[in-house]
């Protein structure tokens, strides 16, 4: 039977290989391609400003980090509330170099792709190192560990002479083939590095997902006596996926101190750490969607809620910053909303949206 | 030696303070286990609403305490009707996550009053002199809280040993199915633990809020340093937060008092109860007094 690679309505799945591609028609793969090159062209079409830019470069940094949060959090259910310390100690590995070398030494500003490789592997070093905690303990008690990290790292950083007690540590300008990144074009340079990485890392975590060592993740997750008699080893399991959630957030960090062009303390508090939670959750935990809607949505209503406080102000004359109250309260209704009322996120939303297309014109 | 001593004592008061942040928090954990992050919230919220009463209304302070109490009391009550009711069944992650949310929103509404930016203190009402006792000084705002701390626990203590109420809070932490079975009402103890912790919270925030002042950082900072307290004493042993309550103020007050400033160490106090933390949960995860819980396929 000829089967149509276009257009399939429902599933016609003859062999476990065909369950397994990553586009299931020709058609997913068209919009997938089509939708990747509008990313690479609309900064050339629309020309946004510097403002504009940096927005969107947040979001991409906190896509990356979620992507591993959501691999520890979402795949092989370990809660970590200190994910901000591990894009911390990526930043800071960044920052080490320029303190160690010099803020424009060569290896920071050229071989900056071999900088955040390194602190991805610095970060999931000490992923691995405090995942350790994962081989005896369990859920809340695993929770508090990654609090205490975060802790630890806040403390270390604010109290360390080498770290310049928290205050910010600058990194150089990098260079490019066509010579150093100017001023102007900074964003949009690194709008450019984050979407190759952010789409580099998509197909790992897309792939990884789809191997033994991926499904090894969820098998734990779901019940890691039952995965333990099936001969994986769930300690080191976890340990694996504190490694790996590691690494995303160290390359997200050493991102983070290129676009900031420096590493500050308050970037990687205990509130970051929610926040990336709260991504995760929003967009949908245990989905790679979920990693890239997450962070867009929670992005934009921090800045929808900071025009609507604007905006409230020059109403209410006397009351001066509404944005600090305002801030909280949005993010908390939204998260309490979205488990309460739609606890598998907004890739559920999109799941559903995809298979009423796919079933179109049927209705299941 | 009077160095020591002073140390001691001052360890006694703001460890027993920790107790009981720490035992609201154990409260909710042991019935329904729910991790309560936004308790350092209740806590701050309790303060305030203390001091709103006392000095904003005027009513005598122990009027203001008490009824601050039985206001947290009703808000913890109604916040586990809302939020935490529908949750009953939910992944671990998820009831985390909406003690975060709930972090979060009192976090806003304590930053729209003035409260989230301007530090108040309390209206002197004890005699400012401290009592001196062989080197040794405690102020009376001090001695009063720490009294008025063990009538709190001891109230406690002596509610879950004795009254029926606090015998079934008991009996469904023990065993949810049979307690259902002989008649107890589970949503109702999950409120009732809910309110007693803001209840216990309430009283806390206030004895804080007299002893170092109003200051919505400290307060927040207050509520995370409850976790290492209830790990090391045991999530579900209320006992356990006493003793680890007092451990803890110790050995913050021996690290403030001998290890800062010495080779080059600063800010020891708020490091060292999460290396504790770290090193209870690697070698006794279930802290003291914890009971170790197995687990079945």
């Amino acid at each position: 039977m000829a089967v149509n690679r276009w257009l399939a309505t429902g599933n016609y799945f003859t062999s476990y290989r065909d369950e397994q591609r990553i586009f299931q028609t020709h058609l997913d793969r068209t919009i997938h391609v089509a939708f990747l090159l509008v990313l690479f062209a609309w900064p050339l079409v629309f020309d946004p400003g510097n403002k504009a830019m940096l927005v969107v470069d947040n979001i991409l940094i906190a896509a990356i980090a979620v992507l591993g949060l959501n691999l520890l959090t979402g795949f092989a259910g370990l809660i970590s509330i200190g994910h901000a310390a591990f894009v911390g100690v990526g930043a800071y590995t960044v920052a080490s170099a320029c303190r160690v070398l010099g803020d424009s030494h060569p290896l920071v500003t050229h071989a900056w792709p071999l900088m955040l490789l390194a602190a991805g592997g610095v970060g999931a070093a000490v992923g691995a190192f405090v995942g350790l905690p994962a081989m005896r303990l369990k859920h809340l008690y695993l929770a508090i560990a990654t609090l205490s990290f975060q802790m630890i790292f806040q403390w270390v950083i604010n109290f360390m002479g080498f770290f310049n007690q928290g205050q910010t540590i600058f990194v150089g300008r990098v260079r490019w083939f066509t010579g150093t990144v100017s001023r102007d074009g900074h964003y949009l340079f690194w709008y450019y590095v984050m979407l190759v990485v952010v789409i580099l890392c998509g197909y790992a975590v897309r792939n990884l997902l789809r191997t033994r060592y991926g499904r090894c993740l969820v098998a734990v997750r779901d019940n890691d006596r039952a995965a333990d008699a099936m001969g994986m080893h769930p300690g080191l399991t976890k340990v694996y996926a504190f490694a790996l959630a590691g690494f995303f957030a160290g390359v997200a960090g050493a991102l983070h101190a290129y676009v900031y062009r420096g590493a500050g303390f308050e970037s990687f508090t205990l509130h970051h750490s929610i926040t990336y939670l709260a991504m995760a959750i929003v967009g949908g935990l245990g989905t790679l969607v979920g990693s890239f809607l997450g962070p867009v949505a929670i992005m934009l209503l921090d800045l929808g809620v900071e025009d609507l406080s604007k905006v409230a102000g020059t109403v209410f004359a006397g009351a001066k910053n509404l944005a600090t109250a305002f801030k909280p309260l949005a993010f908390g209704t939204v998260i309490v909303l979205f488990l309460m009322f739609e606890p598998r996120g907004i890739a559920n939303w999109w799941r559903i949206a995809r298979s009423y297309l796919k079933l179109w014109p049927f209705r299941y | 030696m009077s160095y020591f001593f002073q140390l001691v004592v001052s360890g006694v008061v703001v460890g027993s303070i920790y107790a009981l942040s720490a035992l609201g928090f154990v409260l909710i954990y042991k019935s329904s286990r729910v991790l309560n992050i936004a308790h350092g919230q209740l806590i701050a919220s309790g303060a305030f609403i203390t001091y709103a009463l006392a000095v904003w209304v005027g009513l005598p302070i122990a009027v203001a305490f008490f009824l601050s109490m039985i206001a947290l009391f009703f808000i913890a009550m109604s916040v586990e009707r809302i939020f935490l009711r529908r949750l009953i069944g939910e992944p671990i992650i998820s009831v985390i996550m909406v003690t975060i949310g709930l972090m979060s929103i009192l976090d806003g509404l304590i930053y729209l009053t003035p409260f989230g930016t301007y530090n108040f203190s309390f209206p002197e009402f004890l005699p400012t002199t401290p009592i001196q006792a062989g080197g040794v000084s405690i102020s009376w705002t001090q001695l009063v809280g720490v009294i008025i701390t063990a009538l709190l626990i001891g109230g406690f203590s002596w509610f879950f040993k004795k009254s029926t109420l606090g015998i079934s809070m008991r009996a469904v932490s023990d065993d949810q199915m049979a307690s259902m079975a002989i008649g107890i009402s589970i949503p109702r103890v999950f409120g009732l633990a809910w309110a007693a912790a803001g209840f216990s919270a309430a009283a806390a925030g206030a004895i804080i809020g007299n002893i170092t002042g109003l200051n919505f950082e400290t307060l927040h900072a207050f509520g995370i340093t409850v976790f290492p307290v209830v790990i090391l004493g045991g999530l579900d042993s209320i006992f356990g937060a006493v003793v680890a309550g007092i451990i803890m103020g110790l050995i913050q007050q021996f690290a403030s008092g001998y290890l800062d400033g010495h080779w080059g160490l600063s800010g020891t106090a708020n490091l060292l109860p999460y290396i504790i933390l770290l090193v209870i949960l690697l070698f006794k995860p279930h802290g003291l007094f914890g009971i170790h819980e197995i687990e079945r396929v």
